[in-house]
């Protein structure tokens, strides 16, 4: 059975400092208090940053002493977040969980671990590959999903690509170079233009 | 990889990796892993309760009967002084789980309210202790809250007031046995922050890390072993005297077989006052049967 009491508990706690740490934990539907959804900011001086993540969060029937199951509805580009489904591969969503954390705790390991990467330990091979090998495609990659999947306000990718093929180039190269500078529409241009 | 012809089964395992290049673990997530995880415990909670019932001390020697000769002669010497034996369930919560069990039937049959009153300051302490660290009222209250009303139950004359029969099956029930083991985590974990400078050579002869890892990583999951380091700890926290008695194989050079005991006392921190049994003599209340890995009850003749 579910600890609903705790769980109301943390949710006021966590509102209480959204200013300072930009958490959000709200519940899924007004009906049940079982299935929620978090959202943290992308760390500051990563490929994720300004980005809003979305993360889906199930608690079993065990919370507060099994851990709240945690997956990112956004798409995220990270060696332990799974590119296709979103898993997160994180030790205190696991054996290292303890009914001592919350949350909001959890939230802002998942958040730490966006800034720190364990390619050794990975949730999403692909990716981990690259981060190893092609350190900097990898951020350029990185950075472009966070412009792609996890911000509504600034411009669409699809808008850039449209744009940039307006101009004559051919699309499949279009995307790759946006990918490769991170979205960044300028500079594809440029490296577009330099051939 | 270095597999040889001789070692067909690892060669299996790295061919399957190597053709799917990683794919395998898409196939093979991590919920798998904690369910199997659970199923292993349930298969353990078929064979013992959290907290068992009362054995007398030979059926441990059945269980060595084909079993090491010391072993055997050592629970013989044990047989003079301890007449029974409780066994508590091993999933890593053990100590904590022969402490409750043996600590609150401690209280019910000695009604040694002065006792409660004592242990009572000492929870208020290291409610103390957890704010100043920084925890989450929220985080930890219901566990305390579970506790005290354990200790209440135990005391008997009002409506709230239990067995013995009852303690038993209270300490069965998952949902308040895990929540009374969990209070003894954060007591634990905050004793152990609260003196890290204390605590710290024998944490990192333990796990190479800082006390705070160590108390995140080793003493607040549940399931999590205890050693001496926590047994200390708890000890010292609430005031409570722990004999450990250890079951080993170590045999004695002088040749005598003899048995190992180890009181751990707590040290007089501040003003606070220290568990002392109802007769008045030395020796801790509690004791605990230690085998390699493993905590269970031992009760004196």
């Amino acid at each position: 059975m579910i600890d609903f009491a705790r769980v109301q508990k943390e949710l006021q706690e966590c509102s209480k400092d959204i200013e300072k740490s930009g958490i959000k934990v709200t519940p899924k539907s007004d009906s049940s208090l079982s299935r929620l959804i978090g959202t943290i900011p992308g760390p500051v001086g990563t490929p994720y940053e300004g980005g809003i993540f979305q993360i889906d969060i199930s608690l079993p029937d065990g919370y507060p002493f099994e851990p709240p199951k945690m997956q990112f509805t956004t798409k995220v580009w990270h060696p332990n977040i799974s590119s296709q489904s979103g898993a997160i591969c994180l030790d205190v969503l696991k054996d290292q969980w303890s009914p001592a954390l919350t949350l909001k705790t959890a939230l802002l390991s998942v958040q730490a671990l966006l800034s720190a990467p364990q390619p050794d330990d990975p949730q999403d091979a692909v990716v981990a590959q690259q981060y190893l090998k092609h350190y900097q495609t990898f951020v350029g990659t990185a950075r472009y999903w966070t412009e792609s999947f996890a911000k509504s306000s600034s411009l669409g990718v699809e808008e850039k690509v449209q744009k940039l093929v307006e101009m004559g180039f051919p699309e499949a190269s279009v995307r790759s170079t946006l990918e490769s500078v991170g979205g960044d529409e300028n500079l594809a241009l440029e490296k577009l233009c330099s051939g | 990889m270095q597999n040889q012809e001789g070692l067909p089964a690892d060669g299996e395992v790295e061919s399957s990796f190597s053709n799917s290049d990683f794919g395998e673990w898409d196939t093979f997530p991590d919920d798998d892993i904690m369910n199997q995880k659970s199923l292993i415990q349930s298969d353990e909670a078929d064979k013992i309760p959290f907290v068992g019932n009362k054995e007398p001390l030979s059926s441990l020697a059945t269980e060595y009967q084909s079993g090491s000769t010391i072993l055997l002669e050592k629970i013989k010497v044990l047989s003079e002084q301890y007449a029974a034996i409780r066994r508590t369930r091993g999933d890593g919560n053990c100590f904590y789980r022969s402490f409750m069990f043996s600590y609150l039937e401690h209280i019910l049959m000695s009604q040694d309210r002065v006792e409660v009153e004592r242990i009572k300051a000492n929870v208020e302490q290291c409610r103390k202790t957890l704010q100043s660290l920084g925890y989450a009222e929220f985080t930890f209250e219901d566990f305390f809250g579970l506790f005290l009303d354990q200790l209440e139950s135990v005391l008997q004359g009002t409506e709230t007031s239990v067995s013995h029969d009852e303690l038993l099956s209270r300490s069965r029930d998952q949902s308040i046995s895990d929540y009374v083991v969990m209070f003894f985590r954060f007591v634990t974990s905050g004793e152990i922050r609260k003196r890290s400078e204390f605590f710290e050579p024998f944490i990192l002869g333990l796990s190479n890390g800082t006390v705070e890892q160590f108390c995140k990583l080793s003493v607040e999951p549940m399931g999590e072993e205890s050693d001496h380091v926590h047994i200390t700890a708890l000890s010292d926290a609430l005031g409570v005297p722990i004999r450990v008695v250890y079951l080993d194989r170590s045999s004695c050079d002088t040749g005598g077989v003899s048995v190992n005991h180890h009181d751990f006392r707590p040290t007089v921190a501040g003003d606070k006052p220290i568990a002392s049994s109802s007769s008045g003599t030395a020796s801790p209340f509690i004791t605990l049967l230690y085998r390699p890995g493993h905590y269970d009850i031992l009760y004196q003749k």
